[in-house]
């Protein structure tokens, strides 16, 4: 195995993993702040794509038409975290975690049924803006850029909710609530409001995720389920809730999944459970999670 | 004491009547529903008892697992494979498919009930999902995604109506049995520990022991429904142990109530005649399920049947405002 | 930082106002009418057309081209008079993509629908499920879709009839296509999704291409998940091979994927590839779809424009809006077969019906075929082409079409006969 063709797979895995970070990084917010696992986090990925398509054909702006898409799908998707969370999740605060978890799950059948219904069951395209459309060389080897255009996404959103969490005043209360909502509330901060908006970002993240796969591969009925699993590993073994732990798990899964492809590509899922089954019985808070609840 | 116990007895008299009228319902339908609803209260009394396993861990041992799906896809395979490839008799095969389900219920509960809340869950899932995508994948073994056909009952069980009555039959022994072990000391020490474990513990209770052994009834029971469902169509498919199956019984518990013991089979039934009747003329049947899951969370914490119980509480409150 | 967090709701709030608009260009999905809807004559003796079909997943689509392409033939079919003087009706039952649904929608068509014939489903796992059941019934089934070669095959039953190349004769057509172009190509790789249908396609391209090549060489086989969205690693690890050309079973959906992820490292330019390019496909990549590229299927109308398919095609536009793809072709095809075999039969009896067909030949929008007797199998035609573009369509098709019977690539009666011996089916 010369070194090129390890450095290539080496980086399809970053690439994996940039994604994967981009959608379970809601994930992880939303489950270290509201300590609710949203099923329907995939959902709301698959939702964002299919908007985001229909805002592109829409637009039918050359170049621009794709980002400025993908925003609007973000705000779009974030205004359904909104609606989800003011109507449906915030009633069930009170009520046991696995309440919570089935509104979740009884959501990932509503809206695949809201995509059906408007949507077909077509499976649909939007092809690379420019100026991702080629491959840079690495190496000597092409990469896809827009593989880097994920990664780079990747990283400003880490340096984004780095900045938010640990910079800015809100941060501080997110990760007080995170620790003690109850103090915090009796600090006389709306905590109702503050899990809204959390949840409200969770959406807007998993909605830019999925307008960012558009152009990636085929947007399909089926994304949620298989988005959402592979989301569960990455948080689990990174930590849930931790946000440098889903960013660690993300490249881990990518890297297993990359490697696990050359060696012996029937099994490399099966390795993504195994590893995910590893942790939980060794560490089930994950590497960087905390060991409460 | 005393006074429960005479509680428990006047509830068994109550409680009697209704359980006969649905036994005789159950002996004659055969002769009165046709061919197709036959059918469907077949698979309804199948996926009832997967409920019921599954809410031996929910509503009485307190815990949420997510995989049930792969005991039940275990104990249909382990049947399907004895029975196709190593010709081995029905009843055989039948019995080993509740083993295989049973073994790997151990196997899988040993780490599993070290955990508690959602990292149950979650490893719960993850098992079961690798489990699934071995059997998926492991087509030179099982089949692959083609699944095992061929699975035929003996003769005399081949007639609908014959093999209907043997559903039956397995389905009221088994939530006899079930009954027994939820009422038994074991299944009220169980309770004690989905009420407060840590004081449980106190009382020196182990707790994973105890937690195992519920694991592993559980996964038996399911596995015993997974192998009575292989044999109804004939086949079985890597499909039905995905997790999206697992939540199946979740949801019918959820619907009929996890207080009460016959909560999941009230939530199954509703599941599955409604979505039987509902196929025949439209294919978005999730969107009902899902906003159906979202009214009974709701407006009926109890599900349906701990909604009634309330009512009939409360109403029993009203009558006797004076009692001890 | 209150300001941020009331900055980011008004604006995901104006954005939630602008989503109905954005809604309503959706275009109204002639799905919606056409999946699910039935045709009732009403009439007393009207021969009753089951359709098991998977509304769900990849098979979404498919099913819905199927089912259109079943009304048309029975309004057509109808609207002449009928078969042996009584209307069609067709029911559709949804199989969910699952065995469990599959099985059970097919006995409520046979139990309570009562229909006298069955056709689908597009999954080929779902296919032998059902399978199991329809025959324990006596009921016959057109498998127009899936087309797992176990269904007359390995696990045949005289229950089945396959108007679909199967995955041994597609697969031999395609590679014999793909050696005819690239004669001296010897190091191959293949990628296909992980399942059955993708399985018996590159075992058939093995095994023919050794046939033709005896020291072929298979370097690696990437099998990625049906539906995997991220196909980079097995581009990188197929390339990092260097083979001298590589044979996919990718359709749908997947293909799109791979097509768009493989686009950039030049894979199209460097390394010959072919793949079922069908119409779906060329609709979602639109300019993407790469020019030049192999491409094999079973009978998309621009693969086989002779005038009962134009004719077919006019048809299609008008009541769909859309053009027939090669599902909504073979499903029009497996109505007509089944018409012909009542009408030689002279009645709808199972076992009569099964009689007639053995050997009938049909004039079908793909040309002409016949049903061979001993395994049920249609000598339906195989499609290979080259992609490109052409003015009259606004999506890609094909150039340098080739046509090859069915009975040119499918495998000999011994030759079914032997497997026949392995998997135990007495006939």
């Amino acid at each position: 195995m010369s070194f090129d063709i390890l450095f290539n797979q080496f980086l399809s895995g970053i690439a994996r993993g940039a994604l994967l970070f981009l959608v379970a990084s809601g994930l992880s917010l939303t489950f270290g702040v509201l300590r609710v696992l949203n099923f329907a986090h995939g959902s709301l990925y698959m939702l964002g794509a299919f908007i985001s398509y229909s805002i592109w054909k829409w637009l039918l702006i050359p170049v621009v038409g794709f980002y400025v898409a993908t925003l609007l799908t973000a705000f779009i998707m974030g205004g359904i975290g909104l609606l989800i969370e003011y109507y449906i999740l915030r009633r069930l605060y009170a009520r046991g975690w696995p309440e919570q978890l089935l509104a979740t799950y009884a959501l990932i059948l509503i809206i695949t049924d809201i995509v059906k219904w408007f949507w077909g069951g077509e499976f649909l395209s939007i092809p690379r803006p420019k100026p991702f459309t080629g491959a840079v060389f690495l190496f000597g080897f092409p990469f896809p850029s827009y593989n880097f255009f994920i990664i780079l996404l990747g990283l400003a959103l880490v340096v984004f909710l780095w900045w938010l969490v640990f910079k800015t005043h809100l941060g501080d209360i997110i990760r007080a609530a995170a620790h003690d909502r109850d103090m915090v509330s009796a600090l006389g901060i709306p905590i109702p409001w503050l899990f809204t908006w959390i949840f409200a970002l969770g959406a807007m993240i998993a909605g830019l995720s999925g307008a960012v796969t558009a152009p990636y591969g085929a947007i399909a009925l089926g994304m949620d389920i298989e988005i959402i699993i592979e989301c569960f590993a990455v948080v689990v073994i990174g930590g849930m809730g931790s946000l440098p732990g889903t960013l660690l798990g993300a490249l881990i899964v990518g890297q297993v999944y990359s490697f696990g492809i050359m060696y012996k590509p029937e099994l490399a899922l099966a390795f993504i459970f195994m590893v995910m089954a590893i942790v939980l019985i060794i560490r089930p808070w994950g590497i960087f999670g905390r060991p409460e609840r | 004491m005393e006074a429960n116990q005479m509680e428990q007895q006047k509830s068994w008299k109550k409680r009697a009547w209704w359980l006969i009228v649905l036994i005789a319902a159950g002996l004659i339908a055969p002769h009165v529903i046709s061919e197709f609803y036959l059918l469907i209260l077949g698979e309804a009394l199948i996926m009832s008892l997967f409920a019921l396993s599954f809410n031996l861990l929910f509503g009485t041992m307190g815990q949420l697992p997510f995989g049930q799906a792969a005991f039940y896809g275990l104990g249909g395979y382990g049947m399907a494979m004895l029975l196709t490839k190593l010709q081995i008799n029905f009843w055989l095969s039948f019995v080993a498919g509740i083993g295989i389900a049973a073994l790997f219920g151990l196997l899988v509960g040993i780490f599993c009930v070290r955990l508690r809340g959602i990292y149950f869950s979650i490893l719960t899932l993850a098992f079961g999902q690798l489990i699934f995508v071995i059997i998926y994948k492991w087509h030179d073994f099982t089949g692959g995604d083609d699944g095992i056909q061929g699975v035929f009952p003996p003769e005399f069980l081949k007639d609908p109506m014959a093999y209907y009555y043997f559903i039956l039959l397995v389905f009221g022994l088994s939530a006899f049995i079930l009954w027994r072990i939820i009422h038994s000391p074991f299944g009220y020490t169980l309770q004690a520990m989905r009420e407060n474990s840590e004081r449980t513990e106190f009382l020196g209770i182990p707790i994973a022991r105890y937690q195992l052994i519920a694991f592993v009834i559980s996964a038996a029971f399911t596995g015993l429904a997974g192998a009575l469902w292989a044999p109804f169509y004939r086949s079985v498919a890597p499909s039905t142990l995905m997790w999206i199956k697992s939540g199946e019984p979740v949801m019918a518990t959820i619907l009929g109530g996890a207080g009460l013991f016959f909560g999941p089979v009230l939530g199954t039934f509703l599941i599955t005649f409604v979505h039987a009747y509902l196929l025949g003329f439209t294919h978005f049947w999730p969107i009902i399920m899902g906003t159906l899951i979202l009214i009974v969370i709701f407006l009926l914490p109890g599900g349906i049947l701990g909604f009634i119980k309330e009512k009939r509480d409360n109403r029993k409150k009203q009558n006797q405002p004076s009692q001890g | 930082m209150k300001r941020l967090a009331f900055l980011t709701v008004f604006f995901c709030v104006l954005s939630l106002l602008l989503a109905p608009l954005v809604l309503a260009q959706t275009k109204p999905t002639p799905a919606k009418e056409a999946a699910k809807v039935a045709v009732k004559t009403g009439a007393k003796d009207a021969i009753r057309l089951g359709g098991i079909w998977d509304f769900a997943g990849p098979c979404y689509m498919l099913s819905e081209s199927a089912v259109q392409g079943m009304r048309i033939a029975v309004e057509e079919i109808n609207a002449k008079g009928g078969v042996l003087g009584r209307k069609m009706d067709l029911i559709v039952r949804d199989t969910e993509m699952k065995v469990d649904v599959g099985a059970r929608e097919t006995k409520d068509l046979i139990l309570r629908e009562k229909v006298n014939f069955l056709i689908g489903p597009c999954s080929s796992g779902v296919a032998l499920a059902v399978q199991v059941v329809h025959s324990e019934s006596k009921i016959l089934r057109v498998t127009c879709m899936a087309n797992t070669e176990a269904q007359v095959v390995d696990k045949f039953t005289p229950y089945v009839t396959q108007v679909v190349p199967n995955t041994y004769m597609e697969a031999v057509a395609a590679t014999r296509y793909l050696h005819k172009k690239y004669p001296n190509a010897k190091k191959f790789c293949t990628i296909a999704p992980d399942y059955e249908f993708g399985r018996r396609e590159e075992a058939a391209f093995e095994e023919e291409i050794k046939r033709l090549v005896p020291d072929a060489e298979i370097l690696y086989q990437a099998w990625p998940k049906p539906g995997e969205k991220d196909l980079t690693s097995f581009i990188t690890a197929i390339m990092a091979k260097k083979p001298d050309a590589v044979h996919s079973s990718f359709f749908g959906g997947d293909l799109v994927a791979f097509t768009k992820q493989a686009a950039p490292y030049g894979f199209f330019e460097k390394i010959p590839f072919i793949a079922l390019y069908d119409l779906p496909v060329f609709i979602a990549l639109g300019a993407d779809a790469p020019d030049g590229v192999m491409a094999f299927g079973r009978g998309c109308f621009f693969m086989d424009p002779n005038p009962k398919m134009m004719e077919f095609v006019a048809k299609y536009r008008k009541a769909r809006g859309a053009y027939p793809d090669s599902w909504a072709v073979q499903a029009y095809d497996s109505v007509y077969l089944i018409k012909a075999a009542v009408e030689k039969a002279k009645s709808t009896d199972t076992d009569k019906v099964i009689k007639a067909m053995e050997g009938i030949s049909l004039d079908s929008l793909r040309g002409k075929f016949f049903i061979r007797p001993l395994d049920h199998m249609g000598s339906v035609p195989c499609y290979q082409g080259i992609i490109a573009k052409d003015p009259n369509y606004p999506f890609k098709v094909w150039k340098d079409i080739v046509r090859v019977p069915g009975e040119e690539v499918w495998r000999s009666e011994a030759g079914v006969r032997e497997v026949w011996k392995k998997t135990g089916v007495t006939r």
